[in-house]
């Protein structure tokens, strides 16, 4: 059963593709879960905020409402399904002890990482662009600048994967795979000027509004569709980039110490 | 001839779990090339605790493993490519099929794809005809096998088979312990816990016993049994007796079986094990038998005898 002694790989990118392709394969044996349920619930979100209660509401700088609130739409469904899916991608197999596999491999900590936070972005990217295209059917769109568009659609992708990956090591229980997204991330996605410019806040509010990290990726993606922002692009670029990097330190500390994988 | 270099090295091998629980004590501990090592041990002796953590599992307190020469921290991609874990637990995915799994765990490895090598695994494991069914229609021992497969897939030189065949039909349980022994000719190196001491008597070269986190006893199986086995002489007698004569005091003798039978204990690495002395001694007592017999003490009897000898 042996074989020659192959050397082990310096990099082991045979790992990241079966760690993606397992990922993958179980998106696409659940469509109704992974895809079907969040282009529904945006469709609703269009026919309701779009539609009907648009149509009676004032344009934002210019952008009708329908259409102002697509990016933001996009964002919080990026950020959401970005966290579910890699949050319960590692968490599932800590639940059901497969993890041992993980951690008995040949593969390095973000070697895991990119397998699986690559599979969870690749989710939420290509549910991002099903949703645009849904969007185009209930309001005319723009887009202004399309590779800023991409880049801040891949970038929100990646970090919340990785901020859903860390919540699903964190997690001890499937209440606590919850907490997070539902009591934090929704909240402040909501807050964060997903229906509106900070803007249209009074002064308080509105640097209150600034301490909300959310209101950074939806101004920047929002900026890159109509040309208007919150905030200065390159700030929302710097935040998104920031709070990846925290991610990145957190993930590496984690799997260098065995916090709640190891120990 | 030199020593052979071990194939798995712990030394100084100590672990605290964060509520204080001391699983591990120092352990040293080295697992010779090619052969079927067998650790024995109560529940919470710390078996699992230390496969653990000589396949990444678990985080150690202190101290260091070595598997082929290479250190599991610090050439952890070159260490646990020659490991194959089988964990006690049935933890396989649900939805995945047998070979999609397979297959899974291979390229967890690092190793390229090879259908063949997977199909032929599958059939060692009687597991081909089940290659498209998905994991969660199988039956326990199947799913023991799938996990064995797993193991297996990327060809390791070292494998861990944690409670093999806890919860096993007989039938699997002969069809594992054939795998294994024809997996130890190809050269891979065993290493096994199990519950079933008979399991353990018969496959390992070499028995391990821990117990309260500490390895109290390293040795070769038959020797082990040679130096600690007890040995016993069974006489049926032609008449029944009361009690033993006075002359027979200075034997380890008891009556057995209502009066029916004596039983001599002996040790079997005594230089005169007083079999002789004791017919003489019988003769001359007038006490006549119709039959004898003798056993040994097994494994188990060994194993139960060094742990409560220690608590």
């Amino acid at each position: 059963m042996t074989s020659a002694s192959e050397a082990p790989p310096a990099f082991n990118g045979r790992a990241i593709a079966a760690i993606y392709r397992f990922e993958m394969a179980r998106t696409l044996r659940t469509p109704l879960q992974s895809v079907v349920s969040p282009v529904l619930s945006t469709s609703l979100y269009f026919v309701v905020f779009g539609a009907a209660i648009g149509s009676r509401m004032q344009s934002i700088d210019g952008i009708a409402y329908g259409a102002f609130i697509v990016p933001g739409l996009i964002m919080l469904t990026l950020l959401t399904q970005s966290i579910a899916n890699a949050s319960f991608a590692i968490y599932f197999p800590k639940f059901t002890g497969t993890i041992y596999e993980l951690l008995s491999a040949p593969v390095a900590w973000w070697e895991v990482v990119i397998g699986y936070v690559g599979a969870a972005a690749t989710k939420s990217v290509v549910l991002g662009l099903i949703i645009l295209l849904t969007a185009t059917f209930f309001v005319p769109l723009r887009i202004e600048h399309p590779l800023w568009m991409l880049l801040f659609l891949v970038l929100t992708a990646v970090t919340f994967s990785l901020f859903g990956f860390i919540i699903g090591i964190w997690a001890d229980g499937f209440e606590r795979l919850q907490v997070v997204p539902l009591l934090v991330v929704t909240p402040l996605a909501f807050l964060g000027g997903s229906f509106y410019s900070i803007d249209m806040l009074p002064s308080f509010w509105r640097t209150v509004a600034l301490f909300n990290p959310v209101v950074y990726l939806i101004s920047g993606f929002r900026w890159s569709f109509f040309g208007v922002a919150d905030v200065g692009v390159g700030v929302s670029l710097g935040m998104t980039l920031g709070f990846l990097l925290v991610c990145i330190v957190a993930t590496g500390w984690i799997f260098r110490t065995g916090y709640r994988l190891k120990n | 001839m030199p020593p052979m270099t071990p194939i798995i090295a712990v030394s100084g091998l100590s672990k605290t779990y964060a509520s204080g629980f001391q699983a591990l004590k120092t352990v040293d501990l080295e697992i010779r090339q090619g052969e079927i090592f067998a650790l024995l041990g109560p529940n919470g002796a710390g078996k699992t605790t230390l496969i653990s953590i000589i396949c990444g599992l678990v985080n150690p307190s202190t101290g260091s493993v070595r598997a082929d020469g290479h250190d599991i921290v610090a050439e952890y991609r070159a260490a646990r490519a020659k490991i194959g874990l089988v964990p006690q637990e049935l933890t396989t995915d649900a939805f995945e099929t047998v070979r999609a799994t397979v297959s899974f765990s291979r390229g967890l490895f690092g190793k390229r794809k090879d259908p063949d090598l997977v199909e032929r695994v599958l059939k060692d494991l009687s597991l081909w005809d089940k290659r498209d069914t998905q994991i969660r229609r199988l039956s326990g021992g199947m799913k023991r096998r799938v996990m064995i497969a797993k193991a297996l897939a990327h060809e390791p030189r070292i494998l861990f088979l944690d409670e093999p065949t806890a919860g096993v039909d007989v039938e699997l349980r002969q069809d594992m312990w054939q795998l294994v022994r024809q997996l130890r000719e190809n050269g891979v190196t065993i290493i096994l816990t199990t519950h079933y001491i008979e399991e353990a008597e018969e496959m390992a070269d070499r028995v391990g016993v821990i117990s309260k986190g500490e390895i109290i006893l390293v040795e070769d199986k038959t020797e082990l049994m040679r130096k600690l086995g007890r040995k016993q002489l069974t006489l049926s007698l032609q008449t029944p007796l009361a009690a033993l004569p006075a002359s027979l005091a200075g034997y380890n003798l008891t009556l057995a079986a209502g009066g029916d039978e004596i039983v001599f204990t002996y040790d079997t690495k005594a230089e005169r094990t007083g079999i002789t002395a004791l017919l003489q001694a019988l003769g001359e007592a007038g006490i006549r038998f119709r039959d004898l017999n003798t056993s040994q003490s097994s494994l188990e009897d060994i194993f139960v005898s060094l742990v409560s000898g220690r608590s």
